[in-house]
């Protein structure tokens, strides 16, 4: 957006919030010309400006709007409640058009004819404004609002500052005025605020104090807890003095003192709700809804800086629920609800949290919608959308960028989504629910710490130093042994701990503070602390876990924040001072989230063939019977129009992504279509494409791929497999692949090998199909590959002395086992004593991994993870290399 | 390099004006009010001052009656700044020894020819 209209934004933002507060008190002074002056002089900048920005609709608004105060200014015009009405309804429109240019950097299209000539119609004294019902001065109470101020100041216990709130529709909307005094400056006896005026003489009672000064006591009041904590350990240890008793005492006190400060920093909710009846009312008349917002339990207090955190992602929600879930009032009239839509907002006590509910009675998540929007953005994939519950599927919504709104409006839909209000909340150690009916609405349930200051965490050792890691973030702790159920493992690299059903990430605590190595105190039980960072879960190893303890959190000095794996610091009760982990940044630091989310994918991934079943994609090509391939080893399916594709001699080519890739069809014989839209199999092989024209895609299954029998290769198929009870040809990609390259390159037939590396792989797997699929892309990678289909065949080639720099190998085979396998390469007198072993496993359960490392194996690779194999075969030889 | 006082209560208006004199090849200075203004002159007194009429704590009209009565206060030429509604003032400016008006919202080409007139430029 332009310079200068941000700069407009911030300007008339700033004026406008001074002028309605001019304007209620200038229908009590309708005599202070200096009230009269200065909002005069607003009104005269705003529209002076907008000749400027070229903003015709605001300038002419805020021209009437000047007339008329102009007659008030020189007196020639009384002021009326009526017309005060009027001017408030102007500023209404002007904010509404700020508004509008800050969300679309646009005045918004319309006009404000009606409002322009009823303040004509004032300004030639002719009519005395009356308001159309819409914006009649409302008899129900404004919803008070309390921040703190531009200066910091924070009003103790309570301040009353006025939305104008002439349209609002906030019954519900406990004044927490009721009990609390209204400065005397405010107290301005508009019929709106009737209890506000009532007690001016309270005023006394409350006084204006800095945040700064509060924050200091509390920070005092730390220290004497601190100090306190120290002093009761000491006193644990001596059984009789003569401290017991005044010890006694002040700990009674320093406890009532700490709470009382804690007191002082607590607020009502509803100062971060106190804009909303705003946005509501303005969504309504930019989008012609009706909505009633009601607010439950404004007085519920909490903590100043969660009240921050929470502010933005409580506005979005109410906006999303306004703007996405209530229907027009039309459309529910249809639907047998009364027109008026409501929003509830809720918020209450449990336990130590605060819980707030955001309900509205809208049109609920349309999970069908939801579904298929998750497939259209690639997120998953159709038959994993259709295997998703109701609820997982409402989950959806809080993964990035996901918004179903149809349509971007003005109001929400930015580019904020849900995933950045679960983010914030889950910053300061909150959770975020919903449920949604369709038709019937949706319920959002916040959960949030009442206050940071003073958080539970859990005291943990890594050499030799203590740490503490807040008790929100950990989940559960596992103690590693040698007899325990958990286990440590490496997956590619990376150290993971299998525990139950899942595999989790493991980061060592030691690594990161750079403290030594982990494998100093090899034979040492460890614990890990497995912490959850949003949706995603990891392990932190550590050396000792002591207890959880009340502690109060001191920020991280200046010269240490720029370490995102602290999150401050505290003093433990025997004086010590300790640092507080973050485990947020440590999920940063260890390699940023994402590549953590990839190393889950791989697990995932693991996990998924350890299931035993293989996705084949299914389709039709040419005449007999459906043909299948495996989902892994098809990068993408695409639907090319047929008028894209193009010919370079016989060849077949479309543009793809930036690139020209070479289409094979299936069979030289089968009919391809002159018009519409051609299957297409995207096969990929490290930096090379082909596209494989099909007739259909038919379906996605889970089937054990169990290949009968092997086929005669150059048809391309790798042999026969009963998938849902049907023989169906498996077909075999390294083939087309082949076709593809040798067509394109021009060179002789067979894969176009990679610069030869000088290094040899043995492959020993008893299955064609992954023989045939895995010895071309390691030859393509460089390796001299050598393919067997039993282990005692491969131990013949060990006899002769052949030398590899890798041997790979399958577990299940008849005959010899990989294990048994592997144990006969590791034997004393075996000549590939030192040789690298990869073990190719579909299972991957924790006994078979562990037998085969028991057996001999370095590292292990599911099948069908060719890059992973790819990724362990490089770096295994490489490591042999370097040793040897 | 002739100098130029920008003397609004608005910061876009500010910015706007302060990118044509600059354009002009002028060294701008800015006030938002006559008071700060008037100060402003007295340490240095600018070869242009572009004046808004409605400020707040001291206003355009205030200011330039102080600057006219100061001691040096006739040298710079001092351009008004206007809407349309305001024509009276337009003539009690003129009056209080304003050298040129432009009317509001002002371009790049209009603030040459005001200058020009005045043979500032």
């Amino acid at each position: 957006m332009d310079d200068l209209i941000q700069e407009f934004l911030a300007e008339t933002n700033e004026s406008l919030n001074a002028l309605d507060l001019d304007i209620v008190k200038l229908e009590q002074n309708p005599n202070d010309k200096d009230l009269i002056g200065r909002i005069f002089r607003l009104v005269h900048t705003i529209k002076g400006t907008c000749g400027f920005l070229g903003l015709p609709r605001l300038e002419k608004l805020a021209h009437h709007a000047e007339n008329v105060l102009g007659r008030y200014r020189d007196g020639s015009l009384s002021v009326t409640p009526q017309s005060v009405t009027l001017i408030l309804e102007s500023f209404d429109r002007i904010k509404m058009l700020v508004a509008g240019l800050e969300a679309a950097g646009a005045e918004p299209a319309g006009d404000d004819a009606d409002l322009i000539v009823r303040l004509d119609e004032v300004y030639e004294g002719r009519a005395a404004a009356v308001a159309p019902p819409l914006v009649e001065p409302s008899t129900k109470p404004p919803a008070p609002v309390v921040e703190a101020d531009e200066f910091g100041f924070v009003p103790v216990p309570m301040d009353t500052d006025f939305v104008p709130t002439a349209v609002m529709s906030a019954p519900a909307a406990t004044p927490v005025v009721a009990d609390a005094p209204a400065s005397p400056s405010m107290a301005v006896a508009t019929p709106a605020a009737p209890k506000a005026a009532a007690a001016p003489e309270e005023a006394s009672k409350s006084l204006r104090v800095s945040v700064e000064v509060l924050e200091n006591l509390m920070t005092m009041v730390s220290e004497l807890v601190l100090t306190r904590n120290q002093l009761l350990q000491i006193m644990r240890q001596q059984t009789e003095s003569a401290f017991t008793a005044p010890l006694q005492r002040l700990n009674h006190v320093v406890s009532e003192l700490q709470e009382g400060v804690m007191q002082t920093r607590m607020q009502p909710i509803s100062n971060a709700w106190g804009k909303l009846p705003r946005i509501v009312r303005d969504i309504t008349v930019e989008v012609g809804k009706k909505i009633n917002l009601e607010m439950r339990g404004a007085e519920t207090e909490l903590d100043r800086q969660v009240l921050d955190y929470i502010k933005d992602p409580l506005t979005h929600m109410v906006r999303n629920s306004a703007d996405h879930g209530i229907e027009l009032p039309a459309d529910r009239k249809m639907l047998g609800k009364p027109e008026e839509g409501t929003i509830l907002l809720n918020a209450f006590h449990e336990g130590g949290h605060i819980i707030i509910e955001i309900s509205d009675d809208g049109k609920g998540l349309d999970t069908e919608r939801i579904r298929a929007k998750a497939v259209e953005k690639g997120v998953i994939s159709e038959e994993q959308a259709r295997a998703l519950t109701e609820q997982q599927v409402q989950q959806m919504i809080f993964a990035a960028g996901f918004s179903t709104a149809e349509k971007v409006t003005a109001i929400s839909g930015r580019g904020v989504g849900m995933d950045v209000v679960r983010n914030n909340i889950e910053k300061i150690g909150g959770t975020i629910e919903m449920r949604s009916v369709l038709g019937r609405g949706t319920t959002f349930t916040i959960k949030i710490p009442l206050t940071l200051a003073i958080v539970s965490a859990l005291i943990i050792e890594v050499a030799g130093e203590r740490y503490a890691v807040p008790q929100l973030s950990v989940r559960e702790l596992v103690r590693l042994s040698n007899g325990s159920e958990a286990r440590l493992e490496d997956i590619h690299g990376t150290p993971i701990m299998r525990l139950r059903d899942s595999l989790l990430p493991l980061v060592s605590l030691r690594k990161i503070l750079k403290l030594g190595d982990e494998e100093t105190e090899p034979t040492r039980p460890r614990q890990v602390i497995v912490a959850q960072v949003g949706a995603y879960q990891f392990g932190i190893i550590v050396d000792r876990v002591f207890d959880t303890e009340e502690i109060v959190v001191k920020p991280v000095s200046p010269i240490l924040r720029n370490l995102r794996i602290f999150s401050g610091n505290t003093i433990l009760g025997d004086g010590s001072v300790i640092m507080i982990l973050d485990p947020n940044g440590i999920a940063n630091t260890v390699g940023d989230v994402s590549s953590m989310a990839k190393a889950q994918a791989e697990i995932d991934h693991i996990q998924d063939s350890s299931a035993r079943k293989t996705p084949l994609l299914v389709f039709r090509a040419g005449p007999g019977a459906p043909r299948a391939v495996p989902l892994s080893l098809v990068s993408r399916l695409e639907e090319i129009a047929v008028g894209k594709i193009e010919r370079s001699g016989q060849r077949r080519v479309v543009q793809y992504r930036g690139k020209l890739m070479p289409l094979i069809p299936f069979s030289e014989t089968m009919d391809l279509k002159n018009a519409g839209v051609q299957s297409v199999l995207v096969f990929s092989e490290r930096d090379r494409v082909m596209g494989l024209m099909v007739d259909e895609i038919v379906d996605i299954v889970e089937e054990h791929i169990d290949v009968q029998l092997t086929a005669d290769n150059s048809f391309g198929l790798l042999g026969s497999a009963i998938i849902h009870g049907q023989a169906m040809d498996v077909i075999d990609v390294g083939h087309f692949l082949s076709i593809a390259q040798a067509d394109w390159f021009g060179g002789p037939a067979g894969l176009a090998p990679g610069a030869d590396n000088g290094k040899s792989v043995l492959l020993v797997d008893d299955s064609p199909f992954f023989r045939n699929m895995l010895a071309p892309m390691l030859s393509a990678a460089g390796y001299t590959v050598r393919a067997v289909n039993d282990a005692l065949e491969a131990l013949q080639l060990a006899k002769t002395d052949t030398h590899f720099d890798v041997i790979i190998s399958d577990i299940e085979m008849p005959g010899m086992n990989g294990f048994d396998f592997a144990r006969a390469v590791r034997a004393k007198d075996s000549k590939w004593l030192k040789v690298p072993l990869v073990a190719l496993s579909s299972h991957a359960t924790a006994k078979d991994l562990e037998r085969g490392r028991e057996a001999g194996f370095d590292d292990y690779i599911a099948k069908f993870d060719r890059e992973g194999l790819l990724r362990a075969v490089n770096r295994i030889g490489q490591l042999h290399s370097e040793v040897a | 390099m002739k100098t130029c006082l920008i003397v609004d209560d608005s910061r876009v208006v500010r910015k706007v004006a302060r990118k044509i004199f600059e354009d002009l090849g002028f060294a701008c200075s800015e006030a938002e009010d006559g008071d700060k203004a008037y100060i402003a002159c007295m340490s240095d007194m600018p070869h242009v001052i572009l004046l808004d009429w409605n400020m707040p704590v001291m206003n355009g009209i205030e200011f330039l009656r102080k600057l006219r009565a100061s001691n040096g206060g006739d040298a710079p030429k001092v351009i008004f700044c206007t809407t349309e509604n305001e024509i009276t003032f337009i003539q009690e400016a003129m009056a209080a020894g304003a050298d040129e008006y432009i009317m509001k919202p002002f371009d790049s080409h209009i603030v040459q020819g005001k200058l020009e007139q005045i043979e500032v430029l």
